[in-house]
């Protein structure tokens, strides 16, 4: 080929969301797929879904440093940047494995299958382009995209009314949280575009645009109400509170992959989102700082509260998620002086990305029918009836309570020696108090969810002992699913990379923290 | 392949093994004793590979080899190898009497149950007995010195059913974490003082001129007095016998224990930079350890008790030999270098001797035991030199090297340690001769109830040799017990330990040889004239005041800390436990998980499960935060 061609067609913007095109061109093939094979090998279909994600997957990593950083795209309304190459192999990584732990909980569902995975792809490339976002237009189609798709996904096992309630409560505050969001957008899209006022812009929801706004107006009453109302749809996402409270009826409803889903790629995108975010509004950081430090505080201490007195595993998963959401939000608190900050949220992420799906991976397996009944009373004796399965739950929750020396313990480690490090140059009406108050929330309700999540590594270990059934009783506990060989290698390779990764973090937090 | 790659593969086959035999060959014993010792063949070629082709690497000699591993604001922890003439010599001792320790287990344990559990324990430790050695750094020697602790601790523990064994175990673990918690101490004050715990960049530190308190170094020997059992914690090394005998031999004689004077060596400019105190204190606990252990041994009836405390009066001769070296300032032309002369190259001396003949005798004691179905008391045994006559021959030749017969490699090295203690201090010199005599006496002792005279026992009747995955070990380290004591089979390639030997020359020489002659033959002759070949102990019948003397002496140590463990800390443990139920299970464990528990309950009741309850929250949450950005709260 001639050079010019090649130059042509680097300079493409199409090519540079090769990625996103290829995982949604994947969800299309899958439907076709479906129309065209015979019944009878519709089991394919899942495969062909797995093996071409993988592909894809291996394919951004071989291309890691072929992507256009700093560029903008499509007239600015993409920015790829130094760090959503990684968000994008996360969001691929973790949509594969939300795939694959499909495969195991659906087969004990009476559902169509294929629909699942074209949908989690869908959102995952949704996800994709919303880390790059740069323009509020096309950050609002991608996560309109991501909740309706999570609408659906929700919902998707219709037998059950638990799911079925889980979908509407999702459908209402979500969009209840796009309300807020959108009314945010509007302010902020008016006031910028308010051409009385220095700095306004024609194209006003572009993120470069409204931070030359932002700057050149401070103390802006609408801009700040803008920008509060946008952290509060953000914060949905997240699941902070005040804006938490859909999360356990939701988790426990939805089926477990989803809900997996929901914790770890919905988790990072609205992370991804807030990361952008805060930075385009960072002349008004000390508003942004207040309204973070104080929900970061709220969402650490009541997150692990609530879970404390959980039964069900599912509901106890969220509200711990909230907790980390909590940590991470001191995190983001901390980016707005020290930008390694973000690198150590998005180590957090990755840590926090194999200690879920690990867990979530358990829980498919000791889960049974009914997919939203799963009490910490299932997991008697797992250990001994399943060792394999009792020791990738002990890593996997060991990691995600912050045990030395599994990866979750330096994903908080990172995170909190860079807010001890933004200490030193506190924001706004913060003092370096108001940080080390944080640090002191943080280090408590670390020590709390010690205790809820040994007592679920106590529930697999060390309560051996079941009441003997009564005449006429049935067993409460589901039986469990036999683990397959290659579930067996995606599990220990989870549980092996959060051992290795927090004795050597050096590839990763290298790559990470150069940029 | 580079020479580090073979120092990365010597250090980790033994730990791929481990893990294989845990993982995979729990229940396939005879699986796991191939796996454990094709792994021990490989490191005994690797550590000969690297030590005679003469690479030699580390920070100051070029080819460093160090990742950093942890790194926490100021404070970096970097994993590294430091691979000069020290640990080059170390190493090869590993590896030879490593695999020979390995190959005569195979016959010996060849009937146990737990033979997988016993091989992966071995290989445990050969893992990290490498890291001690190899590692460059404080932090990491600490990392594998726990390793071993916790190899050693499995593989006296192997016949756990026994609670002797099980008790031994514990004495040693615990034993070890006294020592243990001076030499952490020491690793902290070495980094608050020199900022590194690089063992490198602590030598140039102490050589730049810093002046060390001396508290630095007797601290990292605190670590050495447990691990090499030097008094005051010697009192778990003779309970250490419950292990399988070849444990004995490589663990508790040849390696591990060895592990305290090779950490000494390493950190030797520290030595030089503090005040003399610091080792003469350390030249003083090594004779007391030397003369102390030698008087107990005299009583011992068990043959791998004698040979125990024959191991602690040998490491105090180390000990001592170290302590022993003077500070010398040697001026290059650039710089002064501040080494402790002589005292390094005699401790590593008799240490790879004492290595070699140790191991053969122990190795050489398992045979006996192995023949005699398991019977230790030498009183029951007699007559074996006709019915095992290789073991014979070889054992022989061990006690020949341990009492200094000319020739052998305990006269070279033994006599090395003399000539220092009579040039550098007369008192260590006549307690190290003594030392001597009573050496050669119970050794002598020990050799003639064993193997002269009649049978005294069934099981002595029906003695034999072992097969000749046992008897092959005996041959090589017999060889070496001969050979060893010849700086020309070292080949040069040592010269950084082994030129630091003091030699004797004219009338020294002479002194130092007729006085170590005269040492053996009187402790010898004494022995063989003393002792009948009876059933019967000829002191405790002739002389038994001393007997109950030297049992008494013997026992002081354990009644004193069985007194203070039963008497004083037991009490004070109850006191603690007190405290501990009222104060903090009772009043701030529970009262504070009561606390957080109400709070959790009432967190938990906010998620009603009402959809409307959910609306208002986000309404709520909404409107507080237009609070906050209007500027009202």
């Amino acid at each position: 080929m001639n050079p010019e061609l090649i130059q042509a067609a680097a300079d493409n913007p199409w090519m540079a969301i090769a990625p996103e095109i290829a995982l949604a061109g994947l969800a299309l093939l899958l439907l076709v797929a479906e129309i065209f094979l015979p019944k009878s090998k519709h089991g394919l279909v899942p495969s062909i879904s797995v093996a071409g994600q993988l592909g894809i997957l291996v394919g951004l990593l071989v291309n890691w440093n072929g992507a256009s950083v700093g560029q903008p795209l499509f007239n600015g309304l993409l920015m790829p940047g130094a760090h959503t190459q990684f968000l994008r192999a996360f969001f691929v990584a973790s949509s594969l494995l939300v795939s694959v732990l499909g495969v195991v909980a659906l087969a004990k569902q009476k559902m169509p299958k294929v629909e699942f995975f074209v949908i989690v792809q869908v959102v995952s490339a949704a996800m994709m382009l919303l880390s790059q976002a740069n323009h509020f237009v096309l950050m609002f189609v991608a996560l309109e995209t991501v909740t309706v798709g999570f609408y659906i996904l929700v919902s998707y096992v219709r037998t059950n009314p638990l799911t079925l309630e889980a979908g509407l409560k999702y459908l209402i505050t979500g969009a209840l949280s796009s309300g807020l969001l959108l009314f945010g957008i509007v302010l902020l899209y008016g006031v910028a575009g308010n051409p009385t006022l220095p700095g306004s812009s024609a194209d006003s929801m572009n993120f470069d645009a409204l931070y030359g706004f932002l700057q050149a107006n401070p103390g802006n009453f609408l801009a700040s109400l803008g920008i509060v109302l946008v952290l509060s749809g953000v914060a949905f996402k997240i699941g902070a509170v005040p804006f938490q409270i859909w999360i356990p009826d939701v988790y426990q409803g939805a089926p477990t992959p989803v809900t997996a889903f929901l914790a770890v790629s919905s988790k990072a995108a609205g992370f991804a989102i807030l990361l952008t975010l805060v930075n385009v509004f960072s002349p008004y950081a000390g508003l942004v700082a207040t309204v973070i430090a104080i929900m970061a505080a709220a969402t650490i201490l009541f997150g692990n509260l609530a879970a404390l007195t959980q039964h069900n595993v599912k509901r106890l998963l969220g509200l711990s998620g909230v907790s980390h959401a909590g940590y991470l939000l001191i995190g983001v608190l901390a980016s707005l002086t020290v930008p390694v900050a973000a690198s150590a949220i998005y180590f957090y992420l990755f840590a926090y990305l194999l200690a879920s799906f690990a867990v979530f991976g358990v829980m498919t397996h000791v889960a049974g029918e009914n997919d939203a009944d799963q009490e910490l009373d299932h997991y008697t004796d797992l250990a001994k009836t399943n060792p394999f399965l009792g020791g990738i739950l002990a890593i996997g929750l060991g990691s995600l309570a912050g045990i030395p020396p599994l990866a979750g313990f330096m994903g908080k480690l990172l995170v909190f020696m860079t807010v001890f490090a933004a200490a030193g140059a506190p924001v706004g009406p913060l003092t370096a108090g108001c940080y080390y108050g944080l640090l002191g929330v943080a280090i408590v309700g670390v020590v709390i969810s010690i205790y809820y999540y040994f007592g679920w590594i106590k529930a697999a270990y060390f309560d051996t002992w079941r009441a003997p059934l009564l005449e006429g009783e049935t067993d409460p506990t589901p039986a469990r699913t036999p683990v397959a060989c290659w579930m067996r290698l995606t599990l220990g390779l989870l549980a092996l990379a959060s051992v290795v990764l927090g004795l050597y973090q050096g590839p990763v937090a290298g790559w990470l923290l150069l940029r | 392949m580079s020479v580090q790659f073979i120092a990365l593969l010597t250090l980790l086959t033994p730990l791929a093994s481990a893990a294989i035999i845990a993982l995979f060959l729990r229940k396939q014993g005879t699986l796991a004793s191939i796996v454990s010792t094709l792994a021990a063949a490989v490191v005994a070629a690797g550590s000969l590979t690297l030590a005679f082709g003469g690479s030699r690497f580390g920070a100051d000699l070029g080819a460093p080899v160090a990742i950093e591993w942890l790194k926490l604001g100021d404070l970096s922890i970097s994993l590294g190898f430091l691979y000069n003439d020290l640990a080059a010599l170390m190493l090869s001792i590993v590896g030879v009497v490593g695999l020979c320790v390995h190959v005569f287990s195979l016959g010996y344990m060849h009937d146990d149950s737990a033979k997988a559990r016993y091989f992966g324990g071995l290989s445990i430790f050969m893992f990290s007995m490498i890291g001690i050695v190899l590692a460059d750094n404080l932090f990491m020697i600490f990392i594998f010195w726990e390793l071993v602790g916790l190899s050693s601790y499995l593989l006296i523990n192997h016949y756990c059913l026994k609670q002797s064994a099980a008790d031994a175990s514990k004495k040693a673990f615990i034993t070890n974490r006294v020592g243990d918690f001076g030499f952490l101490l020491g690793i902290i004050l070495c980094y608050y003082a020199f900022g590194t715990v690089n063992l490198v960049e602590i030598g140039h530190a102490s050589t730049a001129g810093t002046v060390v308190a001396a508290a630095i170094p007797l601290l990292l020997f605190c670590g050495a007095v447990g691990k090499s059992a030097q008094l005051p914690l010697h009192v778990w090394l003779p309970d250490a016998m419950e292990g399988p005998t070849p444990v004995s031999a490589l663990i508790h004689a040849a390696t591990m224990v060895a592990a305290g004077i090779f950490m000494l060596c390493r950190i030797e400019p520290l030595f030089a930079a503090a005040p003399a105190v610091a080792l003469q204190t350390v030249m003083w606990i090594g004779a007391g350890t030397a003369l102390y252990a030698a008087l107990c041994a005299i009583t011992q009836s068990d043959i791998k008790k004698v040979l125990a405390y024959s191991t602690l009066s040998q490491l105090g001769y180390m000990v001592a030999a170290f302590g022993l070296g003077s500070i010398e300032h040697l001026h290059d032309e650039t710089k002064t270098v501040v080494i402790l002369s002589a005292g390094v190259g005699a401790a590593m001396f008799h240490l790879t001797t004492h290595a070699f003949f140790k191991a053969l005798m122990f190795l050489g004691s398992g045979s006996v035991i192995h023949g005699c179905h398991h019977e230790q008391d030498i009183f029951k045994m007699g007559g074996l030199s006709k019915k095992m006559p290789l073991t014979f021959i070889t054992f022989t030749i061990g006690v020949l090297a341990i009492i200094g017969m000319p020739g052998l490699a305990g006269f070279f090295s033994k006599d090395a340690i003399l000539y220092l203690a009579m040039e550098n201090n007369t008192p260590v010199f006549v307690i190290l001769t003594v030392t001597a005599v009573l050496t050669a006496f119970y050794m002598v002792r020990m050799w003639k109830l064993v193997f002269l005279g009649g049978t005294r026992s069934e099981d002595a009747d029906h003695a034999h040799e072992g097969g000749a995955s046992m008897t092959l070990p005996l041959l090589v380290l017999g060889l070496l017990s001969v050979a060893g004591g010849y700086e020309a089979i070292y080949g040069g390639h040592f010269d950084g330990v082994l030129k630091q030997v003091a030699h004797p020359h004219g009338a020294a020489h002479v002194t130092i040889l007729i006085v170590s002659l005269a040492v053996m033959i009187v402790g010898a002759a004494g022995a063989l004239l003393f002792y009948k070949s009876g059933p019967a102990d000829s002191l405790q019948q002739k002389v038994p005041g001393a007997f109950a003397g030297l049992n008494v002496l013997k026992a002081s140590f354990d009644s004193a800390y069985g007194y203070y463990v039963a008497k004083v800390q037991q009490r004070f443990a109850l006191l603690l436990n007190f405290l501990d139920q009222i104060l903090i299970a009772g009043l701030i464990v529970r009262g504070l998980s009561g606390v957080v528990g109400l709070f959790g309950l009432a967190a938990r009741a906010l998620h009603t499960g009402n959809l409307h309850v959910y609306v208002y929250w986000f309404l709520a949450g909404a409107v507080i935060l237009w609070a906050l950005a209007a500027g009202t709260l």
